[in-house]
């Protein structure tokens, strides 16, 4: 049975609807990853799994319980790092751990929680004077504290400089093998890479994909990507019915097609027979962040009217 | 490090919901007392002041005699109440909504909520501080004039229940304020209003005695004026009269109540 089970979950404020129809499941220790732009619905989604937020339609199960049932049992077991939550500024780490573990009726050794950190030296620090990958790792460390069986993190390491961001993924990395389930929310695509067992994409309150981060990546990056500029403008449908394109995007004036290792010549092929030549052509290797960008690509608003043909 | 086995069975751990966790609580009260400890600036401007003035008036024999201006009271018998409650006032206008807002702000209050303690305790603890910091004071204005030969209040019992009654209402009021402003500045802003109004109806600057009747039962509905009356009564030997007892406890139920309405945690 799954840790977490989403179905169908919608959540409205006023005429917006944030999320609308998310389903997916979670199973017991694997590392999760939501991902999506700003403001896809990515926080609300969690939020609802976390109790903090009443959903409009749609189950959630987390470890057989309803969320919105909010008691302090579905607490126990459910540890959650707040996107921009403070503590006070001259609380220590040391006593910020100590006062959230007795929280919790067994709740990890702060002592030990502490040097998995490798915070042991700023234990007695003010919360203020800390760097701001040391307050992500004790938020971190907040969050397990109570020994939960599923924690949601949630943009754990924006604003955080590469260095930091390498602590925080090693931290979380460690915690893999413990059996803590893990449910990860970033727009980072290195992050999920690095550390998703699977994930989805949601944008604007919809899943648009699911895979492993392997696979989301493979997807995209077997294939080539060209762009160019038209002489002439034509029907695009004419690219669609070659063997090796698999889509056909405009942005703006240029002509972004994507398709098999041979989709440039076979392109500049076709629209030479029909006399149209190929104006500043660019060839390139998509990456993961480019799969992101093209499966979001439709938030961006009118300039890139996505009108893609599937093969 | 090693995290322990989770249990199986979630339901077999846990205890009914809605008991008190009293080693959070306990926690809870340490850590905020601990932060007001590091943190004393607002809450030693607030008490030394009212506690000062009190001691320092009541060391002035001139001070303690009968002034027929004043209604057959002295200036110290007429003031002490006043500075008494003025120290409660100050706390509960301005301490209390100040940190509360400022915790809200900083997703203190949010953080709290996903975790099995409720941040009730929070507000617990920080009504618990705010409340033992006025009753010293309060102690402190009642207990050293004495030793430089100003009057005891005497009747300490009903200067007490009034006292109590009085900072339930102030404390409900701060409360309020932290619930319906989210931005600490507007919050404090709004405290130090209330804070002068209350000052007004207690007659600091216009001593109830002298204040025309119209003015002085309108004073007797507010909570300060209402409180500053019946510790005065009491001061000089009377027991507080039931109106004024009863519009505190009104006031302090009322402010309770739309507190708990509209305090929200994010």
């Amino acid at each position: 049975m799954p840790v977490i089970e989403v179905t169908d979950l919608r959540k409205v404020y006023g005429p917006r609807t944030v999320v609308d129809g998310v389903s997916f499941s979670v199973e017991r220790g694997e590392i999760f990853g939501i991902l999506g732009p700003n403001g896809a619905g990515k926080t609300t989604t969690v939020e609802c799994i976390g109790g903090l937020r009443q959903r409009d339609g749609g189950a959630i199960t987390v470890v057989g319980m309803d969320p919105a049932q909010e008691g302090a049992a579905f607490r126990k077991v459910l540890g959650i790092q707040l996107q921009e939550s403070r503590l006070p500024d001259k609380m220590t780490v040391v006593e910020a751990l100590d006062l959230y573990a007795s929280f919790y009726p067994e709740p990890h050794d702060p002592a030990e929680l502490l040097e998995r950190l490798g915070m042991v030296e700023q234990r007695k620090t003010y919360f203020a004077k800390l760097s701001g990958g040391q307050k992500q790792r004790l938020s971190v460390a907040l969050a397990l504290i109570g020994n939960p069986r599923v924690a949601i993190l949630d943009e754990l390491t924006t604003g955080l400089d590469p260095a930091a961001r390498r602590d925080v993924w090693d931290l979380l990395a460690d915690l893999r093998d413990t059996g803590v389930t893990l449910l990860l929310v970033s727009h980072l695509m290195e992050e999920a890479e690095r550390l998703c067992d699977r994930v989805i994409v949601i944008d604007r309150g919809r899943v648009i994909a699911a895979d492993t981060p392997e696979g989301l990546a493979a997807s995209v990056q077997a294939d080539q990507r060209m762009s160019f500029l038209p002489s002439t403008p034509f029907d695009l449908a004419v690219l669609g019915t070659l063997p090796d394109v698999h889509s056909v995007v405009t942005a703006g004036e240029r002509i972004v097609v994507i398709g098999t290792d041979d989709v440039a010549s076979a392109v500049i092929i076709a629209l030479h027979e029909r006399g149209i030549s190929v104006g500043r052509l660019r060839v390139d290797q998509p990456s993961l962040d480019d799969a992101f960008v093209a499966l979001t690509s439709s938030d961006e608003g009118s300039s890139v009217a996505e009108e893609s043909v599937v093969r | 490090m090693s995290i322990p086995t989770q249990p199986t069975d979630p339901a077999a751990t846990i205890p009914a919901v809605g008991r008190i966790n009293w080693r959070a609580a306990r926690a809870m009260l340490i850590s905020e007392g601990r932060l007001l400890a590091r943190n004393p600036g607002v809450v030693l401007w607030t008490v030394v002041l009212p506690v000062a003035a009190a001691i320092i008036l009541g060391s002035i024999p001139a001070v303690r005699r009968p002034s027929a201006g004043l209604g057959g009271l002295s200036f110290f018998q007429l003031y002490q109440p006043i500075l008494v409650f003025f120290a409660i006032t100050l706390l509960a206008m301005q301490a209390l909504p100040d940190v509360l807002t400022r915790y809200r702000e900083m997703g203190v209050l949010k953080r709290l909520r996903t975790t099995p303690v409720s941040p009730t305790l929070l507000l617990f603890a920080q009504l618990t501080l705010i409340l033992s910091v006025a009753i010293v004071c309060m102690a402190l204005m009642v207990v050293i004039p004495p030793l430089g030969g100003a009057p005891w209040p005497r009747n300490p019992g009903g200067f007490v229940i009034t006292y109590l009654l009085g900072a339930w209402a102030m404390l409900g009021l701060g409360m309020v304020i932290a619930s319906l402003f989210h931005n600490a500045k507007v919050a404090a802003g709004f405290g130090s209003f209330l804070f002068f109004v209350m000052q007004f109806f207690a007659g600091l600057w216009w001593q109830r005695p002298n204040m025309p009747v119209w003015l002085r039962d309108i004073s007797d509905y507010t909570p300060s004026g209402a409180a500053v009356q019946g510790l005065t009564d009491s001061s000089i030997g009377h027991w507080p009269r039931a109106l004024h007892l009863i519009v505190l406890a009104v006031w302090g139920a009322a402010t309770s109540r739309l507190a708990i309405r509209f305090f929200s945690w994010e």
